[in-house]
């Protein structure tokens, strides 16, 4: 016979209660919240360092950072699955081109009011295939510059100088596909 | 120039970092007073976010969440002592202390006076008491800050994966010592000892050497009369690996890379 229902009610508790359950010591709620996002931020950092172990030390890092600034979260504001992906991505960018990105660490001034919300299995996978299919109908040259830009943090100059197009073609390239990108994150 | 941007999409460029130097410039000199464009730039933010989601979903190696809550458990020890420590802290309130300090700084004055007035280490216990005194006066606010830094730099002293330093003389007099506390995520804090003091057209400059690219500097610090330096949580990248630590002799203001006598140097064991 069940005694409690704890876990079950755990995997249900919003990011903001998982948060506000980590600032008082309480390691079961860190745990939900590494079982909701751990797999996506070990994903983009492993995607982007090729490697491992620099991406798990990124995936302990930016967790680690999580419950030191987790004081200065405004929830209600801010969408914690944001701050985790771009963190992620910034962490591993400067450990792969030793280049500080520009980022706020507090959620309150990175995120404004989000609807973005990925509490749930389901509403992840939503969203991941809204991205990819998103990313798939870019032309190649469009979806290879928007990768070189996110995945590898290149500057419009260095993704001309890697592929050698013109700058102005990258720059036209990276502003067609961010207005394709746009319209189709935004629909509903 | 400090209009808004002459794209849209120039939000989503500078959300992900990629905009290019002049046209970043631009846009960061418009940004502090326009909060149209700020929140613009915050919505580009999240939804440049998303393109995580591009990447091939791969799960974490085994044990990483075990690893993590460790870690966890750690920290959350270790901010409990703190807490400990800060509450004996606070009740060392300098204004219940002061007329203490005071009242023996004043015997003192006269058992000096009293006993001879060339006892120079009576005296130089003397000045240590004012200058006690003096500093127990200085406001709360002094004091939360030093806490603060206190705090800061017992993160580091504390934090597992600190690494500790030994810098040793390059030559083999005078025999100047050096320690590095480096913590990739949470700073450096350095201490020298037996240096010799410098011109007034010198300085001693710290240098953290990655394990690739160029020394990177770390601050420029004096030796003050007994020959001790140190430097405290100098603005460094954040995350840098480092392969050693070296303390170079610079023109006054530092140099941007090392050019003088190499005084210290210890790598990273």
């Amino acid at each position: 016979m069940e005694l409690t229902t704890r876990p079950d009610q755990d995997a249900r508790d919003s990011d903001a209660t998982l948060v506000a359950r980590i600032l008082n010591g309480d390691e079961a709620a860190l745990g939900v919240l590494y079982d909701r996002y751990g797999a996506l931020v070990f994903s983009v950092s492993q995607r982007i360092l090729r490697d491992t172990g620099a991406a798990e030390e990124v995936l302990q890092d930016v967790f680690h950072q999580l419950w030191r600034v987790a004081a200065t979260f405004d929830l209600a504001r801010g969408s914690l699955s944001s701050w985790l992906m771009v963190m992620a991505r910034n962490r591993s960018i400067d450990r792969l081109r030793r280049r500080v990105l520009p980022v706020a660490e507090n959620l309150t001034e990175t995120l404004p009011p989000a609807r973005l919300n990925l509490e749930s299995d389901v509403a992840q996978n939503e969203m991941i295939r809204r991205v990819r299919s998103a990313l798939d109908s870019l032309p190649e040259p469009q979806r290879k510059a928007m990768e070189l830009a996110y995945f590898e943090g290149l500057t419009q100059s260095e993704i001309a100088d890697r592929t050698g197009d013109p700058l102005g073609t990258v720059k036209t390239r990276l502003r067609t596909a961010l207005g394709t990108l746009r319209r189709a994150f935004s629909e509903s | 120039m400090s209009g808004h941007p002459q794209f849209e999409e120039d939000f989503e460029l500078y959300a992900l970092g990629v905009l290019d130097g002049s046209e970043k410039a631009a846009l960061e000199e418009h940004l502090p007073a326009c909060a149209d464009c700020r929140r613009k730039i915050e919505e580009a933010r999240t939804r440049m976010s998303l393109l995580a989601l591009s990447a091939p979903p791969v799960a974490p190696p085994d044990g990483a969440r075990e690893r993590l809550i460790q870690r966890f458990r750690a920290d959350m020890a270790r901010q409990s002592d703190r807490r400990q420590i800060r509450s004996n802290v606070v009740q060392f309130r300098p204004r219940i202390w002061a007329p203490v300090w005071a009242a023996a700084a004043v015997l003192l004055l006269a058992a000096a006076a009293w006993l001879a007035v060339e006892n120079h280490k009576l005296a130089a216990q003397l000045a240590q008491l004012e200058t006690t005194h003096r500093q127990l006066e200085e406001s709360e606010q002094q004091l939360r800050e030093q806490g603060a830094r206190a705090e800061a730099a017992l993160d580091i002293l504390t934090a597992p994966d600190t690494v500790k330093v030994e810098l040793t003389p390059v030559a083999a007099r005078p025999v100047p010592h050096g320690k590095a506390f480096y913590n990739p995520s949470q700073g450096l804090l350095f201490y020298a000892a037996n240096l010799q003091t410098l011109r007034p057209d010198q300085t001693y400059e710290l240098w953290l050497i990655p394990s690739e690219g160029a020394p990177v500097d770390a601050g420029l610090f004096k030796a003050d009369l007994r020959g001790n330096g140190e430097v405290i949580l100098p603005p460094l990248p954040h995350g840098l690996t480092a392969k050693a630590f070296a303390v170079t002799v610079e023109p006054a203001g530092g140099v941007p890379s090392p050019t003088g006598p190499k005084v210290l140097i210890g790598p990273v064991s």
